[in-house]
């Protein structure tokens, strides 16, 4: 008795938090499939006519598409990127090394908000108008922090006797990092590409500050739509954007495990 | 004397052949660094500085930014109630924020370390997934949860709670909630963290000397993750405070925060140097936050060392 009751509370607060988590996803979910005019939860009917109404909404898509090759971009360029300076900062010695590791991390502190309108004061200056370069430039900011944190955690626990046997074995150095080191942080690689890829797929604040009546991600788009309309239409983009996700979720599992994406978080 | 010479030789050319390589790794790792390097320094630290110095300018109808230096913004802000007020109500939301985090954290973190195998996996993914979808969405669903005729007010009014639906929509409320969705994760990592470096012996010597699972939670497991806490405290309130995503589409203008300060000072009154200001202050009060914290961290590690 002692010992089960405590349980059954500590359990039963969980199922609490765990419906708290999930409900404005689940929400978001279901009320896609309304027949009625508005949102409404929960849904009247059954119909997937909100789907089809996307049709009529090549704004969406052209977003989707955008946002799409924005992530992507910023995620293989902020890897490969993070992944080089993460080696300097582990591997190397040399002066101004604190420097240059609080000037890539401190966007951590920095709020987004205040970036973006650096940013966007700084493009005009320099005259680079919204574009999915610029785009990409603002993420960088944000993606190299985490995709540096992922890496420097996976090369510090490094055993570099494999490396220098393989040099010894005559391996020139690209061959040692492609052969031998890449294998060994892979997950941590990984990791800071998806990462990268979530955050700037994400991002609304410093897109927010960047986007022009051509060029807006899709996180704006939703935004600015929201602020006008109330129509479920954007209740079944925000559907796809999520099963998109699971999916996303689903195959990281299946390649690498969930917990080793997380525990090489910490 | 011949012997020695060739000895001394040889040295030479080691010490040369060292140092060649010395400064060879030492371009190699400027090299390895220079992407991120130039990308940070040109398109974030000068940024930064340029948007500091318009917030030492003064407010120009026609073109924004003045010519002029001046302390205005800053006095501006300190002087006025209303934007006094809205920092008070930034740092409000941010401290209740936290509190809730942690009160509702760590239980979760506590079970997920207890349990064992895949449904620790899963139990993982399901606390995490709120990271993996988009802000946007997830505060959309609780538009759609918190609206005068939304879920949870159409729920109360058929149990018969309430005769007329509450206001939960762009109130402190509202934010507070999403809020705590969006940065729950944060808390239940870094609580978990430590609730996993705590010794298992340690936990059983209690119970071996009579502790009941209440008492031992309360005075063995407790304080033993307090740093965690404290960790996933700092983080959670220096995003809170900076965060602009939640405070725009759940609070809106009737719930000003900071941030969305900024961001109409700049892209609606168009007063660059006042938001810029308004920007520094943010970014001035995040900071202060980290600094108390580490110099609370250094102190308490020493505690933990002494016990």
């Amino acid at each position: 008795m002692r010992k089960v009751l405590p349980k059954a509370c500590l359990n039963f607060f969980c199922i609490l938090v765990y419906i708290f988590l999930a409900a404005p996803i689940v929400v978001v979910l279901l009320s896609s499939l309304t027949t009625t005019e508005y949102i409404v939860f929960p849904p009247k009917g059954i119909t997937l006519r909100w789907y089809a109404e996307l049709i009529n909404h090549p704004e969406f898509m052209q977003s989707f598409t955008l946002s799409i090759m924005v992530a992507l971009g910023t995620s293989v360029i902020s890897t490969i990127i993070g992944t080089m300076a993460s080696i300097a900062v582990v591997r190397y010695e040399f002066r101004g090394k604190t420097a240059v590791t609080q000037l890539i991390g401190s966007p951590l502190l920095i709020p987004s908000v205040v970036f973006g309108v650096a940013l966007l004061q700084f493009f005009s200056w320099i005259g680079l108008a919204a574009s999915p370069v610029a785009l990409v430039i603002g993420h960088f900011i944000l993606t190299i922090p985490f995709v540096m944190r992922l890496v420097v955690a996976s090369l510090v626990g490094f055993d570099r006797s494999i490396e220098l046997a393989a040099k010894n074995l005559g391996a020139g150095r690209l061959r040692v990092f492609f052969q031998i080191t890449l294998p060994v942080i892979k997950s941590g690689v990984i990791a800071g590409a998806i990462f990268a890829f979530i955050t700037s797929f994400d991002d609304l604040t410093v897109a927010l500050f960047i986007v022009s009546t051509d060029v807006v991600t899709l996180p704006v788009r939703i935004y600015t739509y929201m602020q006008y309309q109330y129509d479920p239409i954007i209740t079944s983009v925000s559907s796809i954007m999520i099963l998109l996700t699971v999916i996303l979720m689903v195959v990281i599992e299946r390649i690498l495990g969930v917990g080793k994406v997380f525990s090489s978080k910490n | 004397m011949q012997a020695e010479l060739e000895m001394n030789q040889e040295q030479d050319i080691q010490f040369k052949q060292m140092k060649k390589k010395k400064s060879k790794k030492r371009l190699d790792s400027w090299l390895l660094l220079l992407p991120a390097l130039s990308i940070f320094l040109f398109f974030f630290l000068l940024p930064l500085v340029f948007l500091f110095i318009t917030s030492f300018k003064n407010f120009d109808a026609a073109t924004g930014i003045g010519h002029d230096w001046t302390l205005q913004n800053y006095a501006k802000f300190i002087t006025d109630q209303f934007y006094l007020g809205v920092l008070w109500r930034t740092v409000k939301i941010a401290l209740i924020t936290t509190l809730a985090a942690v009160v509702i954290s760590y239980p979760v973190a506590y079970q997920i370390t207890k349990v064992r195998g895949r449904m620790k996996n899963y139990l993982t993914l399901l606390v995490l997934s709120p990271l993996l979808i988009s802000m946007v969405i997830r505060c959309y669903g609780w538009v759609i949860l918190l609206s005068n005729n939304g879920v949870v007010n159409n729920a109360l009014m058929k149990l018969g709670l309430i005769d007329k639906p509450l206001t939960l929509l762009y109130t402190e409320f509202s934010v507070v909630i999403g809020m705590v969705h969006v940065l729950f994760p944060y808390m239940v990592l870094s609580i978990m963290g430590s609730l996993e470096r705590i010794d298992p012996s340690i936990i059983r010597a209690s119970q071996n000397l009579g502790a009941g699972p209440i008492r031992t939670f309360f005075s063995v497991i407790l304080p033993l993750t307090l740093p965690g806490i404290f960790a996933g405290s700092v983080m959670v309130f220096s995003l809170a405070v900076s965060s602009f995503v939640t405070p725009a589409i759940l609070g809106g203008p009737q719930v000003k925060v900071m941030s969305f300060l900024t961001y109409e000072q700049v892209s609606t009154i168009l007063n660059w140097p006042f938001g810029s200001a308004i920007g520094f202050l943010l970014i001035f009060i995040a900071t202060i936050t980290i600094i108390i914290y580490s110099k609370l961290l250094t102190k308490s590690e020493k505690g933990v060392a002494i016990q």
